[in-house]
């Protein structure tokens, strides 16, 4: 990766970036070393996270078409069973993960962050498909269309495709559980996501 | 037990039922929200029920509005039929097909290569089994029955597969292009396709019969449930499955062909009334079960009949436009009528598109016939109809 | 029936009430109907057995505004998002009418006919058909609220698609992207090129930028 980087385009939050984009793999050794102080503590962290990411069970989310693709990734062929999180629940208060899968209109943004809320911590959102991720195609002329769901919920993994092939949903699924995996101690969300999360009521 | 406005005290139903004197309750009213464990998207269901039985069904609708019809009128002819793979997105060939078909009916100099108009149809009558696998699979998982499901996505990936060989998605395609198709054939196509329709039309179509159609508990919980009167689906404007399982064997590719439709030879199923009365939920599923058979049938007649020449007119310029005038053209999508209103004026955008879709109108009809069923019924009639949101909002 | 041969019977029962004129050029003809007389109209088009017209097809509002008469594709472009999201703006005030587009069918005759109203801008009221065809309920209250035509007579007139505090009637041409809603925003962020491979910027220069319309 060269350092020598072009000047960031305006609006480039490097704050953001970092909490966000988990691709380096050099920043999660570094977060791994600094636990190895205390030996008794890291193991039941690591222990936790363990049991943490083999069974996210996320709740049904599906809006539109990457829904489809996400029945097709719990179906038999592309088996997300295996990884422990065959198991969709209706009901946000029984689930840790949220598939944000498909595209968030301006009328359903409010019950989106209704169901997030609901569910208990920790818990995790992955934006699946470019709708989610950005607007997707509905960018320019999208008057109803949120232009991705981070405006709304605080996501840990971006999965692109239009829609994303079920394998690619379960390689975003294996990049969250690497993210779970390298974390410490309690889940405290960065000072940024309270900003956005506070700001938007949800109850009219 | 009709409903009215001032109605909010339960008279009938189970008071009566349990002829407890006195017994007086409210109605309940209760959200099947835009979030629910159903597969039909996000489709908003505002139910007043004293509990078990239904007395007023609203839907709301426009939680997955993309604003699609604006974006017509800003990018070419060309690029919008990306988003009309999104309406709806379990059967995109037929709605690209139906895009396609009506921009053309506006070209009067425009001729779609043989070749081209077989290819289409072979896509779109595979993209219809391919939709009403998932309407079966569905349809059993609103009832309880997991193993359809799993079976109907196990045909599908082949389907989807054969797909993803020819165009390179495997979901959402854009692959029908204004003036033929964009890719041709690769090789080994046609026996892909004879392979999987060999081992489709006999095999596993009897065994969806034997596991879902034939069942006693399915018989018994969609038999009689959600029936729609002939004179209530044309009301409604209901087409498609809906409303040949209300007994008229009326279909657009038959009776209002387009495209090369009018050479190939097959059937059109019908409701019946076999497991109960004509019109009801089973006659709906059954309808869709042998639509499956007879697009096997155009499948193999179109294989055999194909050609070999440009997949695309040649005579096309790259700058495309669209004379001034307007014109409605309707289509058979695998969940009815998909029509598309175009005004052109002349230039390189459209001015404006309407889409008539299917399951708008479908999903209409339940306001009309859900009073009376009960909470499982009313589950069992919205799966029969078979709706898909991104169609209903666009 | 021939469209013609409909034309004549409709000519022929509501001719000097009705307002009525045929459109044959272009690829589909149709009639058009003054807006106060569409239910007398459509009401004749449902009961008189030889036309027997019991399939509302398709209703669709349209905003006529800036339509090149011409032919020649000048038709005003609508605003959209930028590429740094922010909404478009514009001053252009709109003009032209607003038009209300049936079409029909029959199940028994198996014949087809368009009709097409006009109204002004100001006061955009048609009747409704929805006592005619129940299906066009929903048909109109989708033009109600993309367009902002009132039906007269519609039982329930109130929007469908969007939440029912919208303000304005996206489908027109003057229509501006909204900013926000009610606390939602709907404005997009600024394309970013990735700044972590900056040897590949110089690839993306050349293709021309990503902001174009339908790419996304």
């Amino acid at each position: 990766m060269s350092k020598e980087t072009t000047t960031p385009p305006p609006g480039y939050d490097p704050q953001r970036e970092q909490m966000l984009d988990f691709k380096v793999d050099g920043q999660l050794a570094q977060i791994v070393a600094s636990d190895r102080k205390n030996f008794i503590l890291t193991t039941i962290d690591e222990v936790f996270n363990w049991a943490r990411l083999s069974s996210l069970w996320p709740v049904t989310f599906g809006l539109a078409c990457c829904a489809i693709e996400m029945m097709a990734a719990s179906a038999t062929r592309y088996d997300i069973d295996r990884f422990g999180a065959g198991a969709f629940r209706a009901t946000p208060r029984q689930a840790d993960l949220m598939i944000v899968s498909g595209t968030v209109t301006a009328k359903m943004a409010k019950r989106l962050r209704l169901i997030y809320d609901q569910m208990p911590e920790p818990k995790w959102v992955v934006a699946m498909g470019s709708c989610a991720i950005g607007g997707g195609p509905y960018f320019k002329y999208g008057y109803h269309v949120v232009k991705g769901v981070d405006f709304m919920v605080p996501v840990d993994v971006y999965i692109p495709g239009c829609p994303p092939r079920p394998e690619v949903l379960l390689d975003g699924l294996m990049r969250l559980q690497d993210k779970i995996r390298g974390r410490k101690g309690k889940f405290r969300p960065p000072k940024w996501i309270s900003e956005y999360a506070q700001k938007i009521p949800y109850r009219k | 037990m009709a409903p009215d406005e001032k109605n909010t005290v339960a008279t009938g139903g189970w008071a009566e039922q349990g002829k407890i004197p006195g017994l007086k309750s409210e109605l309940l009213e209760i959200n099947m929200g835009p979030q629910h464990p159903a597969t039909h998207g996000v489709l908003r269901l505002l139910i007043k029920t004293d509990g078990e039985i239904v007395y007023e069904v609203v839907p709301y609708i426009g939680y997955l509005h993309r604003c699609a019809e604006k974006i017509a009128e800003g990018c070419d002819y060309r690029q919008w039929v990306v988003y009309t793979d999104r309406f709806d997105y379990l059967a995109p060939m037929n709605c690209n097909f139906a895009y396609v078909v009506a921009v053309e009916n506006m070209l009067p100099e425009l001729e779609v290569p043989e070749r081209a108009e077989h290819i289409r149809i072979i896509c779109a009558e595979l993209q219809r089994i391919a939709s009403h696998l998932i309407a079966l699979g569905t349809f059993g998982l609103d009832m309880g029955a997991w193993t359809p499901l799993l079976y109907c996505f196990r045909e599908r990936e082949v389907i989807l597969n054969i797909f993803e060989r020819l165009c390179g998605g495997r979901m959402l395609y854009n692959y029908m292009t204004i003036g033929g198709v964009r890719f041709d054939l690769p090789d080994g196509f046609a026996e892909e396709v004879l392979d999987f329709i060999d081992m489709f039309e006999h095999k596993k179509i009897d065994d969806y019969n034997t596991l879902l159609s034939y069942n006693k508990i399915f018989i018994e919980r969609t038999a009689d449930v959600g029936l729609i009167s002939l004179a209530v689906a044309h009301a409604y404007g209901c087409t498609g499955p809906v409303l040949r399982g209300s007994g008229l064997p009326w279909d657009c590719r038959r009776n209002d062909p387009y495209s090369i439709y009018e050479r190939f030879e097959f059937d059109i199923p019908y409701g019946m009334g076999e497991m109960g009365t004509v019109g009801d939920s089973w006659d709906r599923y059954m309808v869709r079960v042998r639509e499956m058979r007879e697009s096997c049938r155009i499948v193999r007649q179109a294989l055999a009949s194909m050609s070999s020449g440009p997949v695309i007119d040649p005579n096309l310029k790259k700058v495309l436009r669209v004379p001034a005038g307007s014109r409605y053209t309707r289509t058979e999508s695998a969940k009815g009528e998909l029509g598309h209103f175009i005004i052109a004026d002349g230039g390189t955008k459209p001015f404006r598109i309407k889409v008539r879709s299917p399951s708008y109108s479908n999903l209409h009809v339940i306001q009309k016939i859900g009073p009376g069923l009960m909470v499982s019924d009313l589950v069992a009639t919205v799966g029969s109809l078979d709706i898909v949101l991104g169609e209903i909002d666009r | 029936m021939e469209q013609a041969a409909i034309y004549q019977l409709l000519v022929e029962r509501l001719g000097d009430t009705a307002g009525l004129a045929w459109h044959e050029e272009g690829p589909q003809s149709f009639a058009t109907v003054a807006a106060e007389q569409i239910q007398a109209v459509a009401r004749f088009l449902r009961e008189e057995p030889r036309l027997d017209f019991d399939l509302l097809m398709c209703l669709s509002g349209i905003d006529w505004d800036g339509y090149d008469e011409n032919g020649k594709g000048k038709s005003v472009d609508i605003l959209g998002y930028r590429e740094d999201g922010i909404p478009e703006t514009s001053d252009r005030v709109a003009e032209g009418d607003l038009g209300v587009a049936y079409h029909l069918y029959s199940y028994q005759h198996e014949h087809q006919f368009a009709l097409q109203l006009r109204v002004r801008r100001g006061k955009p009221i048609v009747t409704t058909v929805s006592d005619i065809w129940p299906t066009a309920e929903w048909h109109e209250r989708e033009a109600f609220d993309l367009l902002g035509i009132q039906f007269s007579g519609h039982p329930d007139l109130r929007r469908i698609l969007l939440e029912d505090s919208w303000v304005g009637h996206p489908l027109r041409k003057n229509y501006q992207m909204p900013g926000q809603w009610q606390e939602v925003p709907l404005k997009g962020q600024p394309y970013s090129k990735n700044p972590f491979k900056p040897e590949q910027d110089s690839v993306a220069d050349d293709s021309g930028d990503s902001g174009n319309s339908g790419e996304g």
